[in-house]
């Protein structure tokens, strides 16, 4: 049986780790809770960014536009790996990752090579360890993504794009369900789906409103594509973020049950280990007074 | 009371302004527009400017810093949408006005080098031109 010091010493160890489990696991709520509100703020934005969208596509028939057309040959494409900047958050990064990996892999059967824009510590260090150069990465901006960070990352896939050096773009992030569960998604950001800007048949009143453009419907949509693109990107980063806090709060709920539970067990038989010491000291001093009798 | 529209100002990060006003008159690419109750649709681009809203019989307004971006009416309801807007009162000038400076240093080095640096340049003056309009609508607070 372990000695009691040694015991002790464990219980204090694990005790300090629960410490700052518990304490990484309230920032976390904290931290969801004002991610969200982010993305609640962004909503007006891209809701109305789509409505306008939607309202161009319509006057601009059969529109095109670089950032819509599918590229003939597909030899180059790039993804953007949203990861987070710290660990210590559960699958959260090694699930984007391997996507990623996977995504790669595929394009490379079908003779594609694969760019990766990687934001966040964990992305560049993996991607690094895996032999995988990034052609960009940002770091520092996936606890706090501004709208700035998300263009700056979109007008370089625009550019890009536009100049034909790549035939596709994906991101892959964690997708924010709810404070419990964030799924990895892939999204295809260019070219752009022509989807997007389909509307679903206005219910009731046939009457469409006649819009106006200023300075014309093919200029506004010229401009609206690449804002709609910057849009994506920074919808999929405070995504990421609010996932991250989400993930790390669930796993530092664990790691702090799971501490408990271990200190349950040690004191456990910390106390079996000391009331085996007091009897057999007992068992030792009965025996002695029974000797000194007998003699 | 006189007819109103609701005007709407929202940039990626958040809701700038709602409020129902009697005009708003924002700077389109090639000169302005001014929007009054009862309006055709109209989707349009904006450029960097000011931004302003009338309301209260036309006696009080409002001005905002805007980084472009696009505006659509309907229905008596306009919204903004912006890359970046400011209320004249929020705008930090002093941080403009610094931000303004280091544009300025970034953009004589840049003019150095040209040929490398063309969308940095872009960039760069994008950033100028929004500080000089922060300036410029920060002067409008009375």
């Amino acid at each position: 049986m372990a000695n009691l010091r040694d015991i002790k010493k464990r219980i204090v160890s694990v005790q300090s780790t629960r410490q700052i489990t518990r304490t990484m696991e309230m920032v976390a709520t904290a931290k969801i809770k004002k991610a969200q509100e982010r993305i609640e703020s962004a909503r007006p934005y891209a809701f109305a960014m789509v409505e306008v969208l939607q309202n161009v596509a319509r006057y601009v028939q059969g529109a095109s536009h670089p950032l819509l057309e599918e590229h003939d040959a597909r030899e180059r494409v790039v993804v953007v790996t949203i990861t987070s900047d710290r660990g210590l958050c559960g699958a959260f990064n090694s699930n984007i990752l391997r996507i990623t990996e996977n995504l790669i892999r595929s394009e490379a059967e079908a003779g594609v090579e694969t760019d990766v824009i990687a934001v966040g510590k964990k992305a560049i260090g993996y991607l690094r360890y895996r032999g995988i150069e990034p052609v960009a990465s940002y770091r520092d901006i996936a606890d706090k993504p501004t709208f700035t960070d998300a263009r700056s990352i979109a007008s370089s896939i625009i550019g890009r794009y536009t100049a034909g050096e790549i035939d596709a773009a994906y991101i892959v992030f964690n997708r924010f369900k709810n404070v419990a569960e964030q799924k990895p998604e892939t999204y295809q950001l260019l070219p752009v789906e022509r989807r997007v800007m389909e509307t679903e048949e206005e219910q009731g009143s046939g009457v469409r409103a006649e819009y106006l453009f200023e300075p014309s419907a093919e200029s506004v949509l010229e401009h609206l594509l690449p804002t709609y693109v910057e849009t994506l990107v920074y919808r999929a980063l405070m995504e990421s973020a609010a996932s991250e806090h989400g993930a790390r709060r669930t796993a530092m709920k664990s790691a702090t049950d799971n501490a408990s539970e271990m200190i349950t067990t040690l004191t456990r038989s910390y106390n079996r280990a000391r009331q085996a010491a007091i009897t057999t000291e007992i068992a030792e001093i009965v025996g002695g007074a029974a000797a000194l009798e007998e003699a | 009371m006189a007819r109103t529209l609701l005007c709407e100002i929202v940039t990626p990060e958040k809701i700038v302004y709602t409020n129902e006003v009697e005009m708003v008159i924002a700077p389109t690419l090639d000169g302005e527009v001014g929007i009054l109750p009862l309006h055709a649709p109209l989707v349009t681009v904006l450029r960097p400017g000011e931004l302003r809203v009338r309301y209260n019989d036309n006696k009080d307004v409002e001005w905002f810093a805007v980084s472009g971006g696009y505006l659509q009416v309907h229905q008596d309801k306009v919204i903004v949408l912006a890359d970046a807007a400011e209320h004249s009162s929020r705008i930090d000038v002093d941080r403009a006005r610094h931000a303004k400076e280091l544009a300025e240093q970034r953009m004589t080095e840049l003019k150095e080098r040209p040929a490398e640096a063309r969308e940095d340049a872009d960039a760069c003056q994008a950033d100028l031109k929004w500080c000089e309009i922060q300036l410029q609508v920060a002067e409008r607070r009375s």
